[in-house]
């Protein structure tokens, strides 16, 4: 290989510049229809022409220096100076994209321009003479079609030999006056910079840019007598030198185009605006995004994603499913007619155990529910008992699923038939049943329901109506600090925060990106659900508004996070003014779609199969494993209480003793909340479970405010470790990971500690410490939350009065 | 007068653009700039949705407040 290039892409936000990019290098980048999805630059190698290498650079406006994608752009455009630029351009709004080519021309570096979306300018009507344009423009222009592929091929070969030419490109003139001062800028201070280069210093100097005047090499006279000329020029045009330039850019853009664009369409709403009329009325736009939003949750939660994942859970990672349903019914009518009956023959058993002899008319029965293990008692007459004793006598032993029907067996008994196939260790059996697959399996579970949901966003995305959501909810979300974009992750994390998480992704604020993925697990998800109604039932009674309260709860925790965030120095800063370039709805394209719901899948399984794996194998090892009668090994259910995990429990439990709740076994429960929320029914129900009745033993365990300050510790602190594995994908930096993790938890502790302190005042038992530290944290969350904000609105206050 | 008291559909002409340097720097960048021509869109809770070049940008009231038509 003689020579390698290295030729950038530039272009405006969603200009197809993604696009452009997978077309010439054969990769699969994500692209949305979205502005900024592109945020760090990418690389790869030019299909056609293997010894060149093409960047991907951040969809960008201008070069100025304002946003993180305009400084990486600049940065490296300045900095490594590629050997050409591809620089694409949005056919269908040529000014404003011809705006940042002006600029790309001043760098010194050969320019390539490429028209995308042709096709939608041909079809509208307007005439767009390309080789005119080519020719006022002084560099080569082709036509392309990023989305079908067409001009493709040229626009690489055009690029290719710009690079291998080197042909440096003139800038756009500006008006005579302009022209003249960047002359003398020139003279005065680029002395030592080379020839092609000048142009763009020049410009820079004269807007003040504090990147290029910070570079050195300019004397204070230099920068003074710079100075001068600016001023000289600001007071001539009555605006400040970077609004010069712009304008000016605009104006030689006009007289560019005038000779080489004609448009046919003046005025005149497009469909697209039409539709905004209707999405973004007033009236309609927030019924019409409660109807869309609705759907989503409707199709991913409910319907579509809860059938696949029950079947993943119960079939796949469970104990097996029918092939195409067949047996099903005809297995659970025989499950619940055997299990009904053994539950009467047990009631009566317990009968004769209880009173020394037979019942002579009527006795109970437990009913155990299988989701909270919540128990109820029915009541049961002698001549159900002989019906039992039939049914039994018929069934002779538990029905067996693979008897009805075509019968697969799931993963857990496969493996486990195979283990006892090949006369596995128990330990071995045990880790890779009870701990990985249980463990992975939970999660795996919650697969399908996020493939729909990540299908379903795609498809919003896609087709526009993403940034539209942004739009219509962004006055209601600032008023406590969050970004109108921050409303589908919460939403999503009703089901599940993982998921949740990810989708706050689309914030491109990083303020209000970590904010949204800081809060969206105080909303509780699906996985939370079990343990609220446990509480509820074994100690409220099973009362309805626990579970509503946790809600409730759970979005006070949001608002409140957000007002007080946005008031502490980390989140501090003015507010981002609101400022985004809606795209023009379209079709979402089928493998674009997919692929975006791929990809976003895709890194979740493989999570699952990292993080998620080693914690389930840790935990498991920790909950089976003890000392007992001193010797270390492993243990039965029945003797949890000597495990590894007891003994951690015990470490910890002292730092719950002030929320009311200072046992090992609450503090073990909790703790293994963090492997899957679900955990912690189970495990309340090992740990508790020892004298047979679950529900009574925790009614005994906690009180009504010890309870509550349980349940709202774990709702609010620290999510599962899947997301929290999210989160550090999302914040990209453990700094901000583990502030997101200690702030829940510190969160979730004040206002467990609090329920407990103040709840005591009502039920006696007052713990003078811990009131003290209850009011004191009551009032420092108060004062958070009613200071004024940081002093950074004074500037801006400031310059308002200056203006008006 | 302000962006947000434009009447929604009507074709006004730019005549200043305020705000903060970057603030204004970045509204200038995306085509607001004097002499341009901008349509309101829609709006909705004071934020609007306007036309400016050919492409649809969402701003807060804040924001529109600072462009004069």
């Amino acid at each position: 290989m003689e020579q390698s290039y290295k030729i950038a892409l530039a272009g405006n936000p969603n200009s197809g510049k993604t696009t452009l990019y997978n077309r010439l290098t054969g990769s699969n980048q994500f692209v949305g229809n979205w502005p900024g999805v592109t945020v760090e630059k990418k690389e790869g190698t030019l299909k056609r022409h293997t010894d060149t290498v093409v960047v991907d650079l951040p969809g960008v406006y201008s070069l100025s220096p304002y946003t993180p994608e305009e400084v990486v752009a600049r940065n490296f455009l300045v900095g490594e100076r590629p050997d050409a630029i591809l620089n694409i351009v949005d056919g269908t709004n040529l000014e404003r994209n011809l705006y940042l080519t002006t600029q790309l021309m001043e760098l010194g570096i050969p320019v390539v321009v490429a028209i995308n979306m042709m096709d939608a300018v041909e079809k509208s009507g307007d005439k767009l003479d390309t080789k005119l344009l080519g020719e006022k423009l002084g560099c080569p222009v082709v036509e392309i079609s990023a989305l079908k592929g067409k001009g493709v091929a040229e626009a690489a070969d055009a690029a290719w030999n710009a690079a291998k030419e080197g042909k440096t490109v003139p800038p756009l003139l500006l008006q005579a006056r302009i022209e003249e001062v960047l002359n003398q800028i020139e003279e005065t201070a680029l002395a030592g910079i080379p020839a092609a280069e000048k142009r763009w210093y020049a410009v820079k100097l004269f807007e003040r840019d504090e990147q290029v005047r910070a570079m050195g090499g300019f004397s204070p006279e230099v920068l003074a007598r710079v100075e001068r000329l600016i001023q000289e020029m600001e007071e001539a045009f009555d605006d400040d030198a970077e609004s010069i330039i712009s304008s000016e850019r605009y104006d030689g853009i006009g007289r560019l185009l005038a000779d080489c664009y004609r448009k046919t369409r003046t005025g005149k709403l497009s469909v697209s605006d039409k539709i905004d009329r209707v999405v973004t009325n007033r009236w309609l736009g927030l019924p019409i995004f409660a109807l869309v939003m609705f759907l989503v949750y409707f199709l991913s939660m409910v319907t579509v994603g809860q059938v696949a994942t029950d079947f993943v859970n119960d079939g796949l990672f469970g104990d097996g499913w029918h092939l195409f349903g067949i047996g099903s019914n005809a297995y659970e009518e025989a499950q619940e007619e055997y299990s009904y009956a053994s539950a009467v023959l047990d009631g009566y058993e317990t009968y004769i155990e209880e009173n020394g002899s037979a019942p002579a008319e009527s006795f109970l029965y437990a009913v155990e529910d299988e989701e909270t293990l919540a128990v109820t008692y029915e009541t049961a007459t002698l001549q159900d008992y002989e019906e039992a004793l039939a049914i039994l006598a018929r069934y002779e032993e538990e029905p067996d699923p693979a008897a009805y029907g075509v019968w697969v067996p799931g993963i857990p008994a496969l493996v486990g038939r195979g283990l006892e196939a090949a006369n596995a260790a128990p330990w071995l059996s045990g880790l890779l049943c009870d701990g990985v697959i249980a463990g992975v399996g939970a999660v795996l579970g919650f697969v399908p329901q996020m493939f729909v949901l990540f299908l379903l966003l795609a498809i919003l995305e896609a087709c526009g109506y993403m940034s539209r959501i942004a739009f219509i909810l962004d006055r209601v979300f600032r008023k406590f600090g969050l970004s109108g974009k921050s409303f589908i992750p919460m939403l999503i994390g009703v089901g599940c925060g993982v998921p949740g998480i990810m989708a706050s992704r689309t914030i491109e604020n990083d303020r209000d990106r970590r904010m949204t993925v800081m809060t969206t697990t105080f909303i509780p998800c699906g996985a939370k659900v079990p343990f609220i109604a446990m509480i509820a039932g074994a100690v409220f009674g099973g009362s309805p508004w626990v579970a509503t309260s946790a809600y409730f709860i759970g979005m006070a925790a949001v608002v409140v996070s957000g007002i007080l965030l946005k008031k502490t120095k980390m989140f501090a800063g003015e507010p981002a003014p609101f400022v985004m370039e809606l795209p023009a709805y379209r079709m979402p394209g089928v493998v674009n779609t997919l692929r975006s719901m791929w990809e976003r899948g895709w890194s979740f399984i493989k999570k699952a199969g990292t993080i998620i794996l080693l914690s389930t194998v840790v935990v498991w090892f920790f909950t089976y494993f003890g000392v007992v009668d001193d010797s270390f090994r492993m243990l039965e259910e029945s003797e949890l209480d000597s495990s590894l995990l007891a003994a951690v429990g015990s470490i910890f439990a002292w730092i719950f003793k002030p929320l009311g709740w200072g046992t090992w076994q609450a503090a073990v429960a909790s703790l293994t909340g963090l492997v899957a929320k679900e955990n912690i029914v189970g495990t309340m129900g090992i740990l508790y479970g020892a004298t047979g009745d679950v529900y009574g033993a925790l009614g005994a365990a906690f009180n009504g405010v010890t309870g509550f300050s349980f349940l709202v510790f774990n709702l609010l602190c620290a999510p599962c470790f899947a997301a929290i594995g999210a989160i550090k994908r999302e914040m990209n930096s453990p700094k901000w990971t583990w502030f997101a993790i200690g702030y829940q938890c510190a969160f979730a502790y004040t206002i467990a500690l609090m329920i407990n302190q103040f709840g005591r005042i009502f039920i006696g038992g007052i713990q003078p410490v811990g009131l003290v530290a209850a009011v004191a944290l009551f009032g420092g969350l108060l004062y958070l939350l009613l200071r004024p904000h940081k002093k950074v609105r004074v500037p801006k206050e400031k310059e308002q009065v200056t203006e008006g | 007068m302000p962006l947000i008291l434009a009447n929604i559909g009507e074709e006004n002409v730019i005549r200043k653009v305020g705000g903060n340097p970057e603030t204004k720097k970045h509204l200038e960048n995306l085509g607001f700039v004097v002499g341009g021509r901008v349509t309101v869109i829609s709006a909705l809770g004071g934020n609007l949705i306007v036309g400016v070049k050919e492409s649809r940008i969402a701003i807060s009231r804040e924001m529109a407040g600072k462009i004069m038509v």
